[in-house]
């Protein structure tokens, strides 16, 4: 069975594949139907500051882990409707940022700049169309270079990467992530140790379950679910809560101020952002395809770039769509270029990307890494039919999103007034819920709020929890690839420098560390003069 | 030049973790060593990866603390203050509080109700109404109300109805539809 064959069964099992009801003579799939309902979600919890994304996800995952069960057929149903909400919480996200000042995700912050200001102007019609045609086509544009460069450093992956080779890999990609997340490399450091460290809680080869205290509950190890919602989706909510304790929510009422003019997006206008948006996607989909860099940071270049090269009479962030354009098409091409190291290698680069891992891990049948596209003489790789389901899945939101995902991001200017203060405590108790309902135990629901309460902690002294979460779901692969390294080398305890390529790797993570210890200061004033340019 | 006094403390407790981690855990917590040597082959045993990781621990957080003394104040605000304390004492009493009344309220309202004539144990109960929602109900309902009152500083009538429309969806979502799915805390009886 060649590539063609494996594309062809993806696009099948997205659109054949378990019809859920009929419209006329076309049947429509479950996985259909849950890219709809997770793209349409997914606009709306974007628009909802205090929701989001990744928070979405979390909540879904056991909900849909019940519904679907955990055979392989649940697989599409369930990553498709993920992706979507993905997709989706990255276009309405710029609904409150253009709306009301307020983004909605942290990638829209600098939305707010141009946006807003086009708001004020009487053209928020346009800024949202701006916004909507840019975002969705920088992540079309991601979407396609992850379709074709995953495959490919998949097999170059499986061809080159041996055991030992694979372990300093995964060194260096925690090493990358723990240096270019948050504000200081050892802070980093230290949070993607402790994680492993938590990791190994009641794993190991020996009969005895390794730091499990000899307690029952943890001879299994800590629930990974927990320790993930906890961290993220906890710690988030406590600190949301406190600041909002603190401020005790100020209600500034908004100015509602009337679209005037010409609101619609003409051909001359995307004449004029196009360059924008080319550079943006550009940008963002190179940042997506390193571990750890955020789209916030795609966002944040991709405006700063914008920014040196617009020549318009509308200054950027004095509500030029361009500033606009610029800002959507980097955020949103981070999503797709994401996957590329989930895919390929295994290895999950962003939070919406360990959702996804966490998903696969909770259904099986599908183990991200360089297998997946392995092809087998005269047999289906059923991991190959998956993947391309899923990009086939993902091609389809890209769809919806063209057609009817922006009429939908405009009627979305509502949600904003949802209270976050109401909101926050009904999140809490859903994750719990949605935790109890896969591990139904109560030592569950402690150990996420014990996680919660060490995220919330983290965040408070300005440690990021990615490390400690990729650390966290990596470290158990990292010990058998050591293992298996060191059995395979003839117990040469020297087995990560035992060919050039994990030298490489090894070297390449010191030198990170090395470079983002030294260069932070540099980085810091870089900002700085970003942000006295914006306020000027 | 003011030193970062936060991220050097940060650094000594991470240090005295890694400390306890590495000299009190690992040995008495883990049964075969860094290294295993059985009938000549030699293995990497289970203490192997978490000294790795405790090791890791120790050396970042001897180096966060060096390098803090050579880094000037990034903010003077303090990571936790008093009214951090406060807020996660009130937030996690309120929390504990609605985990103790969601755990128990079903066996409490099976013991009252057995005063009046004997219904059985809460175990047997737990499939049926009104037992298999009384912990989830009451417990939820105290646990966003509660939260809410919190962040609000009163407790109020929007409140309630908030946390009464949050449970009864999840009971919803969760518990109608499914028949294997169990709604705390009815998965620990």
């Amino acid at each position: 069975m060649g590539i063609l064959d494996h594309i062809w069964l993806g696009i099948l099992a997205v659109f054949m594949a378990d019809p859920l009801f009929s419209i006329g003579p076309m049947p429509i799939s479950t996985t259909v139907a849950m890219v709809v309902f997770g793209f349409l979600l997914g606009v709306f919890v974007g628009a909802t500051p205090g929701l989001g994304g990744p928070s979405t996800m979390a909540i879904s995952l056991p909900i849909l882990i019940s519904i679907f069960g955990v055979e392989a057929d649940a697989l599409l149903p369930v990553l498709g409707f993920l992706v979507a909400v993905m997709k989706g919480a990255t276009i309405g996200g710029a609904v409150p940022a253009i709306l009301f000042n307020t983004p909605g995700t942290p990638d829209s912050l600098m939305t707010t700049l141009d946006g807003f200001p086009m708001t004020q102007k009487g053209q928020a019609g346009k800024a949202l169309r701006v916004a909507h045609f840019s975002s969705v086509s920088g992540d079309t544009f991601s979407d396609f270079v992850l379709f074709t460069t995953a495959p490919f450093l998949a097999i170059i992956v499986e061809r080159y990467l041996d055991f030992p080779e694979k372990a300093a890999l995964i060194i260096l990609s925690l090493a990358f992530i723990s240096a270019v997340v948050g504000g200081n490399v050892w802070k980093g450091l230290a949070a993607a140790a402790l994680g492993m460290f938590f990791a190994f809680i009641g794993t190991g080869l020996d009969g005895y379950p390794r730091l499990s205290m000899n307690l029952d509950a943890l001879g299994s190890g800590l629930p990974l679910v927990s320790v993930i919602l906890g961290i993220l989706i906890l710690g988030a909510i406590f600190e949301g809560l406190e600041e909002m304790w603190r401020e005790m929510r100020e209600t500034a009422a908004i100015a509602n101020v009337e679209m005037s003019g010409d609101n619609k997006l003409h051909f001359s206008d995307i004449k004029k952002i196009a360059p924008f948006m080319g550079l943006s996607a550009l940008i963002g989909t190179g940042i997506g395809a390193l571990p750890g860099i955020g789209s916030t940071l795609a966002a944040t270049l991709g405006y700063a770039t914008g920014r040196k090269m617009h020549k318009g009479e509308v200054p950027f962030g004095q509500g030029t769509p361009e500033g606009v354009a610029a800002t959507e098409a980097a955020n949103s091409s981070v999503a797709g270029a994401n996957l590329i190291p989930v895919l390929s290698l295994g290895i999950p680069g962003n939070v919406a990307a360990v959702f996804l891992i966490l998903a696969m891990e909770s259904i099986g049948g599908f183990n991200p890494g360089p297998q997946v596209f392995r092809l087998i003489p005269d047999q289906v790789n059923p991991e190959m039919v998956i993947a391309f389901g899923l990009f086939t899945a993902m091609l389809f939101a890209n769809v919806l999103n063209w057609t009817i995902g922006g009429v939908f991001m405009r009627s979305m200017g509502f949600v904003v007034k949802v209270p976050k203060q109401l909101l926050m405590p009904v999140i809490l108790l859903v994750t719990l819920t949605a935790i109890y309902s896969q591990q139904p135990t109560m030592f569950a629901i402690i150990v996420t709020l014990v996680f919660g309460l060490i995220g919330y902690l983290m965040r408070k002294f300005d440690i990021s929890v990615l490390p400690f979460v990729i650390a966290f779901i990596l470290a158990n692969n990292l010990e058998a690839s050591m293992r298996q390294a060191f059995a395979a080398t003839g117990n040469d305890p020297w087995f990560l420098f035992a060919s050039p390529i994990s030298i490489v790797f090894i070297v390449l993570a010191i030198l990170v560390i090395v470079f983002f210890s030294r260069g932070r200061k540099r980085d810091s004033e870089d900002k700085q003069d970003l942000n006295k340019g914006m306020v000027t | 030049m003011r030193i970062d006094r936060w991220t050097v403390g940060l650094a000594g407790f991470f240090a005295l973790l890694a400390a306890v981690m590495l000299f009190v855990w690992i040995p008495n917590d883990i049964e075969t060593g860094v290294v295993e040597v059985y009938r000549r082959q030699v293995n990497i045993g289970d203490s192997m990866a978490p000294t790795v990781a405790a090791v890791a621990l120790l050396v970042v957080s001897l180096l966060m603390g060096v390098f803090s003394f050579f880094r000037p104040l990034a903010s003077s605000a303090a990571p936790l203050d008093q009214r951090s304390f406060s807020f996660l004492a009130r937030i996690g009493g309120v929390i504990v509080l609605s985990l103790v009344i969601m755990t128990y309220a079903g066996p409490l309202l099976v013991a009252v109700v057995n005063l009046f004539g004997d219904v059985g144990i809460y175990r047997h109960l737990k499939d049926d109404l009104p037992y298999k929602y009384a912990g989830f109900v009451l417990g939820g309902l105290s646990m966003v109300a509660g939260v809410i009152m919190v962040v609000e500083n009163k407790l109020s009538r929007h409140s309630l109805w908030i946390a009464a429309a949050a449970v009864l969806a999840l009971i919803v979502i969760f518990d109608l539809p499914f028949d294997d799915i169990l709604l705390p805390p009815n998965g620990d009886y």
